[in-house]
C-alpha cells in the first residue's frame, strides 16, 4: 500500500496545507489583474508569490541568505521542508527517492542568469532541491506537461513498489515567468478574468505559482493506518494519440486512465471528482464527455484553478493534497468562479461548498502531448469497511505487484551527430556538405510526415528513432493501441527549442511570441508526437535526468511493464537535442507473452 | 493585390515549416484548413502571428481568425482593408 505520511501546499493564499484548505473554504483567492506582469505588453489575471513572504519562509529553514536559489527552488525547498518535518523521515538516508515535477523550472533563466550556465536545466534544480536535504540519490525530474505532478505521484509509488525506496518525496513546483505567460498568451489561452472553469461563458484558463509536496511510503496492506491518511489507490497514465496541444473531443485518453483506476474498485464511496478545470473551452468539454463516458456524470466534479490558477507542474500535487483536505474534513469544495455550468455533456459541478460521507476520489488532469492522468485516492477511516468486493489483487490492478514480465527487444536505434544507426548496422552517414542533418535522416530514409518540419529538433530526432525502430514490425497502424507506451528521457528537456522560444520574445522591438515554436518548449510533446504517428495510447512519460546510468532504461522499461501489465510494447529510450548534439538511444521492447 | 497574394502565400510556407511546397502549390482561393492546405489550430495562431509581425493587423482571437483565414485571397483582402504597415 502506497500512502502519504506528510504533505505540503505554500501558494500565494498561504504556506501549509491546511492553511490553503482554511483559506478556499473562505472563498479567498490570490489572483488578480495585472496590467504589465514580468513586463509584457498584454494584460493577465495571475496568482503570484509575495517574494517577502516567500523569502522569510526561505530564511527560517536556511540561515545562509536566499540568493543562492531561484524563487522555483525556494518555493520547492520549503514545501519538502515542510512534508518531510510532518512525514519525520531522515531525507538524508538512501532510501528516499526525490521527485520534482516542474514543466519549466528556471526557463525565466534564458532571459538573465545571474548563476551557473547549467541552472536552466532541470535536473540541475531537481539536484539543489535534493542536496538541500544532504540525499545522496540523483533525484528525477517528471516533466509531463500539465499532468507532471499526478505522474510524479505515479512515478513515486512505481518506484516505491520495484526499485526498493521506502521514501519518496514527490515535490511539484512551478513559477511564472516572461517566458510562460506570453507562451499562453500566444495560444489566446488565457483569460483577462478570474477564470471559470466548466461554465458556459468560460473563456480560458489564469495562472498561478505554487509548491507542493508529499511524503509517500509503502508498507504491506494489512498495516494499521491512523485515520485520515491518504491512500494513492492508483494511477494511470494515457494518451490521446490525437493532437499535440488540442484534447481529444472522445475523451479517450482521459477515459482510459479514469477506467484503468477504477478497475477492480467499488467508486460507491466516491465523494467527488477533482477535476482539472482550467477553463478553456475544450478542455472543460473533453473532460465532462470522459466523465460521462465513464458513467460518473452524476459524482460531483469541482476544479481548484479559481483559487489557484493552474499553477502547471505544481497543479497534480496541490490538487490531490487540498482535495484529501477536503474529505477528511467531510467537505466537497466549490469551484469558484463558476456561475452557469455548461459543457458539451452536462456535469453535477459543485456550486457550493457541501457536506460528503464519501472517503475516495478522483483526480483528473490532462496536459499538452495528449496525455492525461487519474489517481484513485482514499482517505482511510479505520472503522469503515471500504465494501470493496474485489480482491486484493484486483485491488492493485494499477499498481500490480507482478513477476517482471519476459521482455524482449524487436529493435534499436541510435542517432547522433554523424551516423544513424539501426539495430547494429549503420544506415545513414552524415554527408560532408549537409545543413540539416535531421531532415538529411528524414529523406535518406523515404519518410512521408510532412508534420515533421513543424517539429522542434527534440521531437524531429525522436520521431526519426521511433520511425525506424518500427518500419519493420508488423503492427496495427491504423487504430490506437492502449496496450502500447512510449517512455523517454533526457538531459536537456525542451531547452533546444526553449531558446528559440526565447529569441521571438526577448526583444521588446521584435516581440512576435511564437505558438508553433511554444508548443514545443515541454520536453513530453516528443512523446505525443510519437503516440499521434504510431497511434499509442498507453502511458506517455518523459523524465529529465542529469545522465544516463547504465541500468536505468532496462529498469524504466521493467518498471513501465511491471505498473501496466496491458502492455505489449514500450518505445522507451533516451533523446536529448541540445546545443546542436543530437543523441538518441532508443529501443522497442516487446512483453513476450504477447 | 496579385503580388500580396503571392507575398502571403510566400510567407505561410516559410511560418508554417510547409516542406517542399511553393507558392504555385497553392491555390489562393481554395480553404487553408480542413480539405485545403490541412493546417491545425497552432497554425492558425501562428498566421495571427503574421499578420501582426508583418502587416501590423491584431486579432484577438482565434474565432476571428476563422473568417480571415478561408483562403489566401479572402487574407490578401482583409489584409490591404486594414493593414498599419
Amino acid at each position: 500500500m502506497i500512502y502519504s505520511i506528510g504533505d505540503s501546499i505554500i501558494s500565494p493564499l498561504a504556506m501549509t496545507s491546511h492553511g490553503n484548505f482554511e483559506a478556499v473554504l473562505r472563498g479567498e483567492s490570490r489572483l488578480q489583474y495585472y496590467e504589465h506582469a514580468f513586463g509584457l505588453p498584454e494584460p493577465s489575471f495571475l496568482s503570484l508569490f509575495d517574494e517577502e513572504r516567500l523569502d522569510q519562509a526561505f530564511s527560517a529553514l536556511w540561515d545562509c541568505g536566499t540568493a543562492g536559489y531561484t524563487r522555483m527552488e525556494k518555493a520547492a525547498i520549503i514545501a519538502a521542508s515542510q512534508a518531510i518535518r510532518e512525514a519525520n523521515i531522515a531525507a538524508d538516508r538512501d532510501n528516499v527517492i526525490f521527485i520534482l515535477s516542474t514543466t519549466k523550472g528556471n526557463v525565466d533563466l534564458l532571459e538573465n542568469n545571474p548563476y551557473e550556465p547549467e541552472r536552466v536545466y532541470l535536473w540541475r534544480s531537481a539536484q539543489l532541491i535534493a542536496e538541500f536535504f544532504d540525499n545522496p540519490n540523483t533525484p528525477v525530474v517528471v516533466s509531463n506537461a500539465c499532468i507532471s505532478g499526478c505522474a510524479a505521484q505515479i512515478t513515486a509509488a512505481n518506484l516505491l513498489r520495484h526499485d526498493g525506496y521506502k521514501y519518496a518525496v514527490v515535490i511539484g513546483a512551478e513559477t511564472l515567468s516572461k517566458f510562460i505567460v506570453s507562451g499562453f498568451q500566444s495560444f489566446k489561452a488565457l483569460s483577462k478574468e478570474r477564470c471559470k472553469p466548466f461554465d458556459a461563458n468560460r473563456c480560458g484558463l489564469n495562472l498561478g505559482e505554487a509548491a507542493a509536496a508529499i511524503v509517500y511510503t509503502i508498507d504491506e496492506d494489512d498495516i494499521l493506518l491512523p485515520d485520515n491518511t491518504m491512500i494513492l489507490r492508483a494511477g494511470a497514465i494515457n494518451n490521446d494519440a490525437n493532437h499535440i496541444s488540442g484534447p481529444s473531443r472522445t475523451g479517450e485518453g482521459l477515459l482510459r486512465s479514469i477506467r484503468k483506476v477504477s478497475d477492480g474498485h467499488d467508486l460507491s464511496r466516491l465523494a467527488f471528482i477533482n477535476a482539472h478545470g482550467t477553463a478553456t473551452l475544450y478542455n472543460d468539454d473533453m473532460e465532462s464527455v470522459a466523465v460521462n463516458r465513464a458513467g460518473l456524470q452524476d459524482t460531483p466534479v469541482n476544479s481548484m484553478k479559481g483559487y489557484f490558477g493552474h499553477t502547471l507542474g505544481a497543479a497534480g500535487v496541490l490538487e490531490t493534497i487540498l482535495s484529501h483536505q477536503a474529505i477528511k474534513h467531510h467537505t466537497i469544495l466549490k469551484t469558484l468562479g463558476t456561475e452557469q455550468p455548461g459543457t458539451t455533456q452536462s456535469l453535477n459541478v459543485s456550486l457550493q461548498t457541501q457536506p460528503t460521507n464519501g472517503n475516495t476520489f478522483l483526480k483528473l488532469i490532462s496536459g499538452f502531448g495528449g496525455s492525461n492522468a487519474a489517481l484513485l485516492m482514499e482517505n482511510h477511516i479505520s472503522n469503515i469497511t471500504t465494501n470493496d468486493s474485489s480482491s486484493t489483487e484486483t485491488r492493485l490492478a494499477a499498481f500490480p505487484q507482478q513477476e517482471k514480465p519476459t521482455i524482449s527487444v524487436i529493435s534499436e536505434c541510435q542517432i547522433n551527430d554523424d551516423t544513424v544507426v539501426l539495430n547494429g548496422k549503420t544506415i545513414v552517414t552524415r554527408g560532408a556538405q549537409c545543413d540539416s542533418w535531421l531532415a538529411d535522416i528524414y529523406h535518406a530514409i523515404g519518410m512521408q510526415y510532412p508534420k515533421f518540419f513543424k517539429m522542434d529538433n527534440l521531437c524531429k530526432a525522436g520521431t526519426l528513432a521511433a520511425e525506424l525502430l518500427l518500419k519493420d514490425v508488423n503492427f496495427d497502424r491504423e487504430t490506437v493501441k492502449p496496450d502500447w507506451a512510449v517512455v523517454l528521457m533526457n538531459q536537456a528537456s525542451s531547452l533546444d527549442d526553449d531558446r528559440h522560444y526565447q529569441a521571438t520574445i526577448q526583444d521588446a522591438d521584435s516581440y512576435y511570441p511564437s505558438p508553433a515554436i511554444f508548443v514545443y518548449t515541454l520536453a513530453n510533446i516528443v512523446t505525443g508526437e510519437i503516440a499521434i504517428r504510431h497511434k499509442i495510447g498507453g502511458e506517455s512519460s518523459f523524465y529529465v535526468l542529469p545522465a544516463l546510468p547504465p541500468d536505468l532504461m532496462q529498469k524504466t522499461m521493467n518498471q513501465c511493464f511491471a505498473a501496466n501489465p496491458e502492455l505489449t510494447h514500450i518505445i522507451c529510450g533516451w533523446v536529448d537535442y541540445d546545443e546542436g548534439k543530437c543523441d538518441v538511444r532508443m529501443f522497442l521492447y516487446q512483453s513476450v507473452e504477447s | 493585390m496579385e503580388e500580396l497574394i503571392l507575398e502571403l502565400k510566400e510567407g505561410i510556407i516559410d511560418v508554417l515549416n510547409l516542406e517542399g511546397m511553393t507558392p504555385a502549390d497553392i491555390d489562393e482561393n481554395a480553404p487553408l484548413f480542413g480539405e485545403g492546405l490541412g493546417l491545425d489550430s497552432i497554425d492558425a495562431l501562428e498566421l495571427i502571428v503574421l499578420m501582426d509581425k508583418n502587416y501590423g493587423i491584431k486579432l484577438a482571437n482565434a474565432e476571428q481568425g476563422k473568417e480571415i483565414f478561408k483562403s489566401v485571397r479572402v487574407m490578401a483582402e482583409y489584409i490591404q482593408a486594414n493593414r498599419t504597415k
